[in-house]
């Protein structure tokens, strides 16, 4: 049944967010035998869209006839309280039917602070938050993403959890979906044989217990078909693996509005903060021609006037010059603009960038991460001031004037002296400016210094470290902006309470899931948005629900403690994270693996041989 | 130079984009389209295609206009047909003619706007009073209507304006009145000297006669825009002859 929320429309900000009809969406015909997916992004519209995954998963589910997969983002506020107070549910942009009578219902997570939002979206479609008080009537709740190598905060309410890329996965647990429903389905069968499926978790399967001080005692499957360990899936062909040729375009101005074309996955690096780094492994690169390929049928059928290049970390890409050269050779006549982010700047290509230039103008922007090099060294991020300083001397001399700097503070063994090195190297930059001739150089120089706050991530070399407290924080930030008072610099830095709350939950635990019940009773969603989050509520809900929130961020976790995610395999073995965190104390680095294997274990049993 | 000057409509789901993304839906869709639009020069090169006006979110119409300039001629049949065949339901060229390279811009040329405005009353009124009202709103002098001005910083004071909005009312009818519903006819002052909404007309309306009309209720269609031609007011197209 389409509801009717027309008159809605007309009272709530943004209505295009909700009307579902955008170029190169579906819209199917509904008969008994469709299985109804219902891709759900717990954030608005603006952001969903952005997501390339959602648009990988959606135009892949699609093309199988009877799947018929729509788009669901959590309502603004205006639009929930109007649904609430108009008793309108939760519904599938595409159809305008409530998601409480599809089959699936697949969040993504991308950020441990919309988890409330996934909380309030499934009460918005009336169906019951506790994946246990779901009886056949419900849809499956399945999450993937991320934030889904530690799913346990959110173990309570998900029924399966997909780990790693889905593109394979997702349609093998269809297919189980299929044969079962034929015959005669339920949940529970249907779950424990879906456990046997590679890269499918599924929670109620297993419990936790705990020791007296509050750490796991063990996580143990309690059903013989589920596995000791959920591996994660890959797709070990890119060139081979679907990717979609047309990709729905947004009426709204959406975060990254323009043609994604994934390059490559995994990276090389080894970035000891960074969880991306280690979850997505191994490396693997699309090849130029099949890249060329998409190029052309993505721009036709969507009428785009920029493209991206899309992967971790851009500037790796074997063929990038090659690649780029394609995209200014055959489209400059067509005005589509190139855009290169991540691009590192130890191998900053600036012939590259000057091309693209000819075409549209971009930003420029530098993640030098840390200040020192010592710290730099910690977390393995090879990166010298030099490089730095001799990429910005480039850039000004061919006539920027705006420099972004991202920084984190707080990462381990970080002391002041590592902040003086942010102020240093931000006045370093100002200076390289003003040595170029006036004539030569872009007006208004503007510098801008970004701080963010470091949050440990599970499978990450940093998962044992503890997050500095707030006050620590505080500190730091107080500092930096005493620091960098210089004209020509903008200091931003990120409220810490929320990177606080994010690391609370990022290696959280089964017993955080009455929190998050908690919070939704409270009234808690949209936690990522400033002018949302409730720090003082968040505070008051620990201690109303008994749970110490800095067990979670301010502990330093010994080797051998049960971590929440240790039933998880994602390929990296702990040994090697032991090793890395080993040389991060010593601010040893590690080599790219490109040019050296560090012996991560991603290349035992998941490819086998080499990456 | 090759100036097309197109009118076209704005309805069903389309009146829920803003101006903003009507433009980018034109943009995009010339380039699904291959219509050989022409570029600004420089770093940012656009695609060059100017409106009348910016509708608001929420209006229909069938009387919107926009000029576009083409690197190659295409015949208007063959543009309108390549276009329309790229943009999305609910937007639709209706009409498409060459003009002279030193015709007035759009929004220079229009001075009025034709509305149907749909509303309903909470509580029901008899016509002859609703008749009675509207005339008794007509006949003043004055209708001050008070905006608060854009702030040019976000801590400035608010500042207001008045604009006497009797001034812009040509014409304001009942099309019709039937269980609580009544349709309205109005022609605006339109473009960039003076510039009035029906929503405003009706929303002083309510105010001064105290007539119970639910302001949630209004919907506005645009009929038409009109430009000056040798003291008369006629439509857009009028007189525009592909060259």
């Amino acid at each position: 049944m389409k509801l009717e929320i027309n008159d809605m429309l007309f009272r709530v900000e943004k209505p295009a967010r909700y009307l579902g009809n955008e170029l190169n969406s579906f819209h199917k015909e509904v008969n008994d035998h469709t299985i109804r997916y219902a891709f759900s992004f717990p954030d608005v519209y603006e952001i969903g869209m952005s997501h390339l995954g959602m648009q990988i998963l959606y135009h892949l589910l699609n093309k199988e006839e009877d799947v018929y997969c729509e788009r669901v983002f959590a309502p603004a506020v205006d639009m929930e309280e109007e649904m609430r107070k108009n008793n309108i549910p939760l519904f599938a942009l595409e159809s305008r039917e409530p998601v409480k009578s599809f089959d699936f219902l697949g969040f993504t997570l991308q950020y441990e602070l919309s988890y409330t939002n996934i909380l309030n979206m499934l009460q918005l479609a009336g169906i019951p938050v506790l994946s246990e008080a779901r009886g056949e009537e419900y849809p499956i709740v399945m999450v993937g993403g991320p934030c889904a190598y530690n799913p346990e905060p959110i173990a309570d309410f998900v029924d399966m959890v997909i780990l790693g890329e889905a593109e394979e996965v997702i349609l093998e647990v269809i297919k189980l979906y299929r044969e079962m429903k034929a015959k005669d389905f339920n949940k529970r069968r249907f779950f424990e044989r879906a456990a046997s499926i590679d890269g499918v978790y599924i929670p109620s399967l297993y419990e936790v217990s705990y020791k007296a001080d509050g750490t796991i005692e063990a996580i143990s499957p309690i059903n013989d078909k589920a596995p000791q360990k959920v591996t994660k899936r890959i797709i070990s062909n890119l060139d081979e693996s679907f990717y979609p040729e047309e990709i729905i375009v947004p009426y709204l101005n959406i975060v990254h509005d323009r043609v994604m074309l994934e390059i490559f996955r995994g990276c090389t690096r080894g970035c000891r903060f960074c969880q991306a780094g280690m979850i997505y492994r191994p490396i693997r690169e699309k090849s130029v021609d099949r890249l060329a390929e998409l190029t052309g049928k993505l721009l036709a059928s969507t009428g785009y006037e920029e493209i991206s290049l899309a992967s971790l970390s851009t500037s790796d890409y074997s063929k990038l010059n090659e690649i780029v050269r394609h995209l200014i050779d055959e489209y400059e006549k067509d005005r589509v603009g190139v855009s290169l982010p991540s691009l590192r700047l130890d191998n900053f290509t600036f012939e590259l960038i000057q091309e693209i230039q000819k075409v549209r103008k971009t930003g420029l922007t530098f993640a030098p991460e840390a200040g020192s090099q010592r710290l730099r060294d910690v977390i393995n991020k090879g990166l010298t001031e030099a490089d730095l300083i001799n990429a910005v001397d480039k850039a000004f001399n061919l006539g920027w004037s705006t420099v972004k700097l991202y920084f984190m503070i707080s990462l381990p063994t970080e002391t002041f002296e590592d902040l003086d090195g942010i102020q240093d190297l931000a006045n370093k930059v100002v200076d390289e400016y003003y040595k170029v001739d006036k004539e030569n150089r872009g007006k208004g120089l503007t510098v801008t210094v970004s701080a963010s706050t470091f949050v440990p991530k599970p499978f990450t070399p940093f998962q044992w470290e503890p997050q500095n407290n707030l006050e620590t924080i505080y500190e730091k930030q107080k500092y930096l902006v005493g620091k960098l008072k210089r004209k020509g610099i903008t200091f931003n830095y990120h409220d810490a309470k929320t990177s606080y709350l994010e690391a609370v939950f990022a290696r959280g635990d089964r017993r955080l899931s009455k929190v998050l019940v908690q919070a939704l009773n409270e009234g808690c969603k949209f936690d990522g948005w400033q002018e949302h989050f409730n720090f003082n509520k968040w505070m008051s809900i620990f201690e109303a629900t008994g749970v110490d929130p800095d067990f979670y961020t301010a502990r330093q976790r010994s080797y051998d403690e049960v971590l929440p995610w240790d039933h998880i395999d994602v390929g990296v073995t702990k040994d090697f994270l032991i090793r890395e965190s080993e040389k991060a104390q010593k601010a040893e680095l590690t080599r790219d693996c490109r040019t050296n294997c560090s012996g991560c274990g991603i290349n035992q049993g998941f490819l086998g041989g080499i990456c | 130079m090759n100036r097309l000057r197109s009118r076209f409509y704005k309805k069903d789901d389309l009146v829920f984009i803003s101006h903003l993304d009507l433009v980018r839906v034109f943009e995009r869709a010339m380039r699904r389209g291959n219509i050989p639009i022409s570029y600004t020069q420089g770093f940012n090169p656009h695609p060059i295609m100017a409106f009348a006006t910016a509708l608001g979110i929420g209006v229909s119409s069938e009387g919107e206009y926009i000029d576009i300039q083409l690197d190659e001629r295409l015949s208007p049949e063959d543009f309108m047909q390549k276009l329309n065949s790229v943009l999305p339901e609910g937007l639709k060229i209706m009409q498409s003619a060459y003009i002279p390279s030193s015709e007035d811009s759009l929004m220079s040329l229009i001075k009025r706007s034709i509305y149907i405005v749909k509303g309903q009353v909470n509580v029901n009124v008899d016509r002859a009073e609703l008749e009675d009202k509207i005339q008794e709103f007509l006949s003043l002098d004055e209708i001050i209507e008070i905006k608060e001005k854009k702030k040019k910083h976000k801590n400035d004071k608010p500042k207001f304006q008045e604009t006497n909005i009797r001034e812009g009312i040509y014409q304001f009818d009942i099309l019709s009145y039937d269980n609580y519903d009544i349709i309205f006819k109005m022609n605006l002052a339109a473009g960039s000297e003076k510039n009035l909404k029906p929503e405003v007309v009706i929303k002083k309306l309510a105010e001064i006669t105290k007539l119970p009309i639910n302001l949630e209720s209004v919907r506005v269609h645009r009929l038409e825009l009109l430009k000056e031609q040798m003291g008369d007011l006629v439509s857009i197209m009028e007189g525009v002859k592909s060259i």
